[in-house]
């Protein structure tokens, strides 16, 4: 196993379909700009490249069978490199990202690009693709009738019952998210929003309001991946890959993904996200307390109040006192999501993972301007997807 | 004259002279319970898979629920106009952790509440009532 160096990153800024932003864009075209702008920054060209990871478009991309990895590469110029189409829903850019580390690290490759990037459809995911009761999904749809947020806002609402969070509590991360977006070129929203903005949104699925709830998002993101000799070559401060990790969830989860499970005898939580969370910190050799900060998918707020106590960055029930006095800042004792996340952002489902791999290593070059985390030495990234997916990343200067 | 009515899905629950149950299964090796039915145990820990025909009904407690304020996308079928509707995940005593719609109303639900599992409609087509499982309070 040889080191691996992110040389480097680009974003097409997040936005929503048909707006200033991203208008009409393709995915291909979305993905093109994020890739032109990660080469131009590692310093490299196209035909460097030797090799493409790919988080597999699900919603979108021009062959029709959901990828974008083949439409990039036809765009790009199709020099022949092999592409790896990973499919993993929200997590799919992670494991882009955890492939092409590993062809990096591996010795099979010395330059490869990771891109993963959507054009969503409109409204709420349709999780069900086609009406057959052999599909667990249709009938969790068809008999019962769980729209997307409400598994989440499941998972908030017992949060209250244990920890005795509030909902003012919760809108508090969702304000401090947006404080975050202010000044973030990539991001789609870009301004600070109240506490009363938050509370007087309406409840998508209550206890979970629209401010609090990632919409969907068109947008892309990319990375160059290098071989210690190559990042050598191309640039002076390259930022080093201390684990990337990827799981699936365990038998003993207990989580409401399905109609039914067995009654646990435990707590309830993401074990695929512990799973991936917990072998990062293991092959980093970096503990939970030593990090700068942490980007973790905030599909909606509660993640950012419970992630952390999961994962040993704070004390179980501390999460919503951390969060008030203002500790989850960027100039906070545990930043979480300097970004803005994914509130700010929106979700386009395959860059994600890429997206925050962009933002750990401009925050870790201390490029990140008024949302800078000062001093950023080791950082975070964690995805979770549809399907018990998840991934985790740590990166340090 | 009752109206005509017919599961929203077939096979999936029945009632009867011993109660509501949701049909599954369970695994004589291990005990795994499973809604729906699966021809082989999951639990990698299982010494053998020898999966039995089970039925799941009874009493059960809240151990959390959400509010659907808007209807959900398609397969989703409902009753015009919609109502906001709460979702139950129930810890049923017989050892089953089971999704539901709550026949209640979403404010009458709490976490820790006890709930019974019944067979309610779920939406009217063509002159007919089609009824899954939900859950109610008690």
């Amino acid at each position: 196993m040889q080191e691996v160096a992110v040389v480097g990153v680009g974003l097409h800024r997040f936005g929503k379909a048909g707006d200033a932003i991203v208008g009409n864009k393709s995915v291909t075209e979305l993905c093109r700009h994020a890739v032109d702008m990660a080469l131009q920054d590692a310093g490299i060209s196209w035909r460097q490249v030797q090799a493409v990871s790919a988080a597999s478009s699900r919603f979108s991309g021009g062959k029709g069978w959901g990828l974008n990895g083949n439409d990039v590469v036809e765009d790009l110029g199709s020099t022949g490199v092999p592409v790896y189409n990973l499919s993993a829903g929200c997590a799919a850019g992670g494991n882009a990202f955890n492939v092409g580390w590993s062809l990096v690290a591996g010795g099979v490759y010395d330059v490869v690009l990771v891109v993963g990037g959507e054009v969503m459809p409109k409204g709420m995911i349709q999780t069900a693709g086609t009406e057959e009761v052999t599909d667990p999904e249709f009938l969790r749809q068809r008999c019962v009738g769980i729209p997307g947020p409400a598994f989440w806002s499941m998972l908030a609402r017992r949060r209250m019952h244990e920890f005795g969070t509030t909902e003012e509590q919760m809108a508090t991360v969702t304000v401090k998210a947006r404080r975050c977006s202010v000044g973030n070129p990539f991001a789609r929203f870009q301004q600070a929003i109240t506490l009363g903005d938050v509370l007087n949104s309406p409840y998508v699925s209550n206890p979970l309001r629209l401010f609090e709830i990632c919409p969907v998002s068109n947008g892309a993101a990319a990375a160059i991946l290098c071989s210690p000799q190559k990042a050598r070559q191309f640039t002076g401060k390259p930022v080093w890959v201390a684990a990337s990790a990827v799981a699936t969830l365990g038998f003993d989860d207990s989580l409401p993904r399905n109609l039914a499970g067995p009654v646990p005898t435990g707590p309830s939580y993401h074990t695929e996200v512990m799973g991936a969370v917990r072998k990062a910190f293991e092959r980093a050799g970096i503990g939970p307390r030593e990090l700068s900060f942490t980007e973790l998918q905030d599909n909606t707020c509660y993640y950012e109040l419970a992630y952390p106590e999961e994962w040993g960055l704070c004390e179980p029930g501390e999460a919503e006192h951390l969060v008030e006095a203002g500790e989850t800042a960027p100039t906070g004792r545990m930043p979480i999501n300097p970004s803005g996340g994914f509130v700010s952002f929106g979700e386009a489902t395959t860059a994600m993972g890429v997206f925050q791999i962009a933002e750990v290593t401009w925050q870790l070059r201390g490029q990140s301007g008024a949302r800078q985390v000062p001093d950023a030495s080791v950082a975070l990234a964690q995805t979770n997807g549809l399907g018990g997916n998840a991934t985790a990343a740590i990166l340090k200067r | 004259m009752s109206e005509s009515v017919a599961p929203a899905v077939a096979g999936l629950f029945v009632a009867d002279e011993h109660g509501v149950r949701v049909l599954g299964a369970k695994c004589e090796a291990c005990g795994t319970p499973y809604f729906p039915s699966v021809p082989v145990c999951h639990n990698p820990a299982c010494p053998g898979s020898r999966m039995q025909p089970c039925g799941f009904g009874g009493r059960g407690v809240v151990w959390s629920y959400s509010i659907a304020n808007f209807a959900p996308p398609p397969p989703h079928k409902y009753d015009q106009p919609f109502r906001p509707y709460a979702i139950a995940v129930v810890d049923l005593a017989s050892g089953l952790r089971l999704v539901g719609q709550m026949v209640d109303p979403p404010e009458a639900v709490t976490v820790g509440a006890a709930v019974e599992l019944v067979i309610d409609t779920l939406y009217h087509e063509q002159g007919k009532a089609f009824t899954t499982w939900k859950f109610k309070l008690v």
